[in-house]
């Protein structure tokens, strides 16, 4: 059962790789669709432990798929699912990516650069929303994400500060038996 | 010797060795902790090595963030290809992903060992919390660069409910949009350019 699982994942992984524009981000609602909804890999609670993590460790958020592996299927999981994400998208752009330099002025080429930001847009929000969905946020948790907002758009502080100080005051929290 | 400007150079290949590039890549996917990558990647590739020229690593970097792939990867690959061809690329794959692949191993191992603790589910949710408010504000500040045309804002609206809310298959989706949306700008483009 768990060699099915990892080969869904895998299939999932590949073809999400060639439509990963700007990262993992843009990929994070149908991970959370698919990997709960429809292969029932990850229960939803799972899911936004891992992508807490995911968004809280060093790299490419689009590791995330590497601690989906782990849960799936330990180690091997973790590697297959991170070659899986990076290699198709790599061998594309070996392929496409001097073509790509060397037409990079024509319309279309300009075009196409420009379009990708709606669809990235679009799919941002599309994440935000399946997390936040799956999430079922308390009051204290939504304030909290409201507050960070806020923090991140209006400041220059970067994600990495609030973690710490939003992972710190929820350890206090919870021993004080608040959270 | 002269080196055209523009081609990114392959005669450079005997001045990098293998273990070199695999070196840069490696140290690089150590620093890789909250972004700035390309800025780092350029200190590193430019500034120290002078395995490119500024000129070409623009190119490169313009490349990287077109392509599918998180940006700093493509971009160490792109590099990696030019530098020392297919070798390369793999070689720089493997040094970028290597140091945040162990890091998140190590805390999704230490999420197996603490997750029946209270106070860990506490903290993972607090960091879920500033998690979806980061991804938030990087959709806020990409949509800033639609510059409030209905165009473009119409289809990124469009994509976020057929992606989000009716839960399309978001591969068939992109590959829908993306024509659709080119075809758009192309035609802004034009009736911009005719004034």
């Amino acid at each position: 059962m768990g060699d099915d699982k990892l080969l869904n994942l895998i299939l999932l992984c590949i073809p999400l790789s060639l439509v990963s524009f700007g990262g993992g981000q843009t990929i994070v609602a149908s991970l959370q669709h698919q990997t709960v909804d429809i292969l029932h890999l990850l229960s939803g609670p799972q899911f936004t432990d891992l992508y807490a993590i995911s968004r809280a460790a060093p790299g490419p958020g689009t590791l995330i798929v590497a601690l989906i592996g782990w849960e799936v299927s330990g180690l091997w999981g973790a590697v297959l699912a991170t070659l899986a994400i990076f290699i198709p998208s790599s061998i594309l752009l070996c392929i496409l990516g001097s073509y790509w330099q060397r037409h990079r002025h024509s319309a279309w080429a300009l075009a196409a650069e420009k379009a990708l930001a709606p669809v990235a847009v679009g799919l941002i929000f599309a994440g935000v929303f399946a997390v936040g969905q799956s999430a079922r946020f308390t009051p204290l948790e939504l304030a909290t994400s409201l507050g960070a907002i806020a923090v991140l758009l209006t400041t220059k502080t970067g994600p990495y500060p609030l973690l710490g100080v939003v992972g710190v005051s929820y350890f206090l929290l919870s021993l004080a038996g608040m959270a | 010797m002269d080196k055209p400007v523009g081609d990114i150079g392959m005669e450079r290949e005997e001045n990098v060795t293998s273990l070199a590039l695999l070196a840069s890549f490696l140290r690089l996917g150590a620093s890789s902790f909250g972004g700035g990558m390309a800025g780092w990647t350029h200190r590193e590739i430019v500034e120290r090595r002078g395995w490119l020229t500024d000129d070409e690593f623009l190119k490169t970097l313009t490349v990287a963030q077109i392509m599918p792939g998180a940006n700093p990867v493509n971009l160490a690959v792109y590099i990696g290809l030019k530098l020392r061809g297919v070798t390369g690329a793999c070689l720089a794959l493997f040094g970028m992903v290597l140091p945040a692949f162990a890091v998140i191993l190590a805390m999704s191992v230490t999420y197996q060992q603490l997750k029946s603790h209270p106070e860990a589910q506490a903290v993972l949710r607090g960091l879920a919390c500033v998690g979806i408010a980061s991804s938030l504000t990087m959709g806020i500040k990409t949509a800033r660069r639609l510059k409030g045309h209905a165009l473009p804002i119409l289809m990124a609206v469009a994509v976020f409910l057929m992606v989000g809310v009716m839960r399309w298959s978001l591969v068939a989706v992109v590959a829908g949009a993306i024509p659709v949306s080119a075809a758009a700008t192309f035609w802004i483009e034009r009736e911009k350019s005719r004034g």
